[in-house]
């Protein structure tokens, strides 16, 4: 069971329920709509994070990149029933629950498991599928292990901050326990012999091994509550309405085991096709999809992030009377915090943040945060560019009649540009790499595209080295056609 | 009697404790050249640089055709400004434009010429300080003498009442000096009025029309060339003198 819960993203929520007090409290004291409002607007929006076959995942359906899985077909029969259109919204699992207390969506179907710890935060229906858990090993050493107690003296390996990755650290002796962001790394770690055996869930296990005739895969015999194994679909605080009404479709689905019967062999049948080629090739499409959105990122914000660039080492440099002053105390306090702060929390502020007020989709607010955090930096390079410039320019185009402003434009920054034009170029190769950042909430760039390359083949280096060689073509490239115009303006 | 151009009243200017400028008062009618000269640190500079405001004076008055700089805004200082054209020591071309656009730049931008007109006046500024055929050159590829021609040129596409010189040709090789001297001394017979610091007592001699002595933030003498030279009356003139022209 997924439980990645980052303590950053915790941190963000409590942060946004302090800026938003108000508006959270009213929520909940007002006579609950949550029904009501869904019904109103005819869509339901479902976040989840389809790298984790089969709960979900992305599968080429009618030549089209789709999202998939046994948690999709429960999220279309949840729309169904409550009447209306469903539509699914990919992102990080971590991000998933800031998604839902910020509205980005109304429900999370991403194969949670409802611990007391986010029941604090959402509202959880019943559960809709109870799993359990397999050991995944080499099918050539299948003979030497039985279950979890097989492995003393060696090592297990898990996905990081899951329960499954919890269970093993408890429940073996003189075992040490690996942990790893993905399964797909972990997969990789176990043929390469760095870990003997991979904890996972069941279906996830049954996916691998039926997938890859390398593997095997062993009971875990782990001891577990049934809520640990179990998966629930999650609401916002205080949602009763709708969660009672969700609550009878999940009975149903129950009763009738639904899961087992027809939405595990769906999924399966979309993994069938979807492993079929598992050639890199076969993903020009997916990779292609990956660049387009990396440069559409990194263009709009060395873009935007020169002109807050210029803007903002305008203002560092302004001198005078007490609104000049605040200006420049503000530009100094605004350049030195974001270079205080880690671009990833920028990222995910922006995207949560601003998305309580104005509702952003992932690429814009991936591109403001990129271009707010570049902006900083390259106001820094500006304003070295600008005092590289000598006084006496400054001098001789004031005594020739040209304001403050008409100075600056046409005779200090076209000089200070080309003294710092290497720089600015470094910025926007940075930014080429950087620019992945923007993974985490769901833009579909090259980082984001080879992630689900690899959950959907299984393969964990090839879209790593496909992605590796993308990348330095495009900084490649990048930095040529710069050094072509830095050898122009040098001639002049 | 015709309005002075520029008239100064109990000028001062200090940097935090120093006292640069102590307290001068003086007139330039029009047509007058006006040679400053004085020890180094004197105040030459700044006493040329508050004339058009480059620095604010601390106290005092700067006039400019009757009318009080000091009291002006911004926006008129600027219109002011570029009737009182500026040659440096250091030429101050701009490195990134061609000679022809150096002298284009602020007519353009400033006065808002346009192209054909500006470009017609700069090729004529350019013949007139004889730099025609270095019209598309970059300020790199000039000497000396020829950067501080077009930096002249450059002052004078403004169509200044002023000139106001500093230094010109002290960052010259002595080859060099002559040809600047040579446009300077052209300027003032077509009658510009101009105000000239220099080192260079043969053209303090025969271009100027009197003699600014400054010194420890005064102007200790004001004279004409041949009294200056030939009768110091001040102790700290004559002092000077003894020590250039050894
Ligand atoms: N911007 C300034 N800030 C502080 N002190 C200055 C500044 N400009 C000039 N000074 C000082 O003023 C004095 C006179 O300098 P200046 O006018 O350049 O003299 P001169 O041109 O006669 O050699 C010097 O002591 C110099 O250090
Ligand atoms: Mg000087």
């Amino acid at each position: 069971m997924k439980k990645k819960y980052g303590l950053l993203l915790a941190m963000l929520v409590a942060l946004f329920m302090l800026v938003v007090p108000m508006s959270t409290q009213h929520a909940q004291a007002a006579t609950d709509d949550s029904l009501e409002k869904i019904q109103k607007k005819g869509v339901l929006v479902m976040g989840t994070s389809p790298d984790y076959p089969p709960y979900e995942f992305q599968a080429t359906v009618n030549g089209k990149s789709t999202v998939v899985g046994m948690d999709v077909e429960i999220g279309k029969k949840v729309a169904k029933d409550l009447g209306v259109k469903l539509k699914i919204k990919s992102m990080s699992f971590d991000s998933l629950l800031v998604a839902l207390q910020t509205g980005k969506v109304d429900m999370v179907i991403s194969g949670m498991n409802p611990t007391p710890a986010r029941r604090k935060n959402v509202d959880f229906t019943h559960t809709y599928y109870q799993g359990g858990y397999e050991i995944v090993v080499n099918k050539a050493d299948k003979g030497k292990y039985k279950d979890k107690d097989s492995f003393s003296g060696g090592t297990l390996g898990a996905q990081t901050g899951t329960t499954q990755y919890n269970a093993a650290k408890k429940q073996t002796k003189n075992t040490t326990v690996k942990g790893m962001t993905s399964n797909s790394d972990l997969i990789l770690a176990l043929q390469s012999h760095k870990v003997q055996g991979v904890a996972m869930e069941k279906p996830t296990a049954q996916a691998y091994v039926s997938n890859n005739k390398q593997l095997a895969a062993l009971p875990s015999h782990f001891d577990m509550s049934s809520s640990a194994t179990s998966s629930a679909i999650a609401f916002r605080k205080g949602s009763t309405s709708l969660v009672n009404k969700v609550n009878k479709t999940v009975d149903q689905v129950k009763k009738q085991d639904l899961v087992k019967k027809s939405y595990l062999p769906t999924a399966g049948k979309y993994l069938k096709t979807n492993t079929v080629n598992t050639s890199m090739g076969h993903y020009w499409k997916a990779f292609l999809t990956g660049i387009e959105y990396t440069l559409i990122i990194t263009v709009c914000s060395v873009f935007f992030g020169f002109i807050i660039g210029i803007i903002l080492a305008l203002a560092r440099m302004a001198k005078g009377g007490v609104l000049k002053t605040a200006l420049r105390w503000l530009a100094t306090a605004y350049v030195e915090f974001i270079r205080g702060t880690p671009m990833m929390v920028q990222v995910m502020f922006v995207y949560f943040g601003l998305g309580l007020f104005v509702n952003l989709p992932a690429l814009t607010s991936g591109i403001i945060a990129i271009s707010l955090n570049s902006g900083a930096y390259v106001a820094e390079y500006i304003r070295g560019g600008i005092n590289s410039v000598d006084d006496g320019q400054t001098e001789a185009a004031r005594s020739l009649g040209m304001s403050n402003g008409e100075t600056m434009r046409y005779v200090v920054l076209p000089q200070a540009l080309k003294n710092i034009w290497p720089s600015l170029g470094n910025e926007f190769i940075t930014l080429i790499k950087d620019s992945s950042i923007v993974s985490i909430i769901g833009v579909t760039e090259l980082i984001y595209q080879s992630n689900i390359v690899r959950s959907d083949t299984y393969r964990g280096v090839a879209p790593i080295v496909v992605i590796m060689v993308l990348y330095f073509i495009l900084t490649f490239t990048a930095s040529r056609i710069l050094n072509y115009f830095e050898r122009k303006m040098q001639h002049d | 009697m015709t309005k002075p151009v520029i008239e100064v009243e109990a000028l001062a200017k200090s940097f935090g404790d120093n006292e640069v400028l102590k307290d001068i008062t003086e007139k330039v009618e029009p047509g007058q050249v006006i040679v400053v000269i004085g020890p180094s640190g004197g105040g030459k500079s700044t006493f040329l640089r508050c004339l058009n405001l480059l620095e604010t004076p601390t106290s005092g008055k700067v006039a400019f055709e009757g009318q009080d700089l000091t009291t002006l805004d911004t926006k008129s200082v600027n219109a002011l400004r570029e009737k009182m054209g500026m040659v440096f020591q250091g030429f101050n071309l701009f490195p990134n434009m061609t000679v022809l656009e150096n002298i284009k730049l602020a007519p353009m931008k400033v006065k808002k010429t346009d192209d054909a007109a500006a470009t017609k006046r700069a090729h004529e500024l350019l013949t007139r300080v004889g730099l025609d055929d270095h019209a598309d050159a970059f300020p790199t590829s000039l000497s000396g003498g020829q950067a501080q021609r077009v930096a002249i040129a450059r002052a004078l596409a403004m169509d200044p009442k002023v000139m106001l010189f500093d230094e010109p040709t002290s960052a010259l090789d002595p080859e060099m000096v002559g040809e600047v001297l040579n446009v300077m001394q052209e300027l003032a017979k077509e009658g510009m009025t101009m105000v000239v610091v220099t080192h260079e007592m043969g053209f303090a001699k025969s271009v100027g029309d009197r003699i600014w002595f400054m010194a420890d933030g005064y102007i200790q003498e004001n004279n004409t060339p041949d009294n200056f030279f030939a009768h110091p009356e001040t102790d700290r003139a004559k002092d000077f003198l003894s020590k250039i022209l050894m």
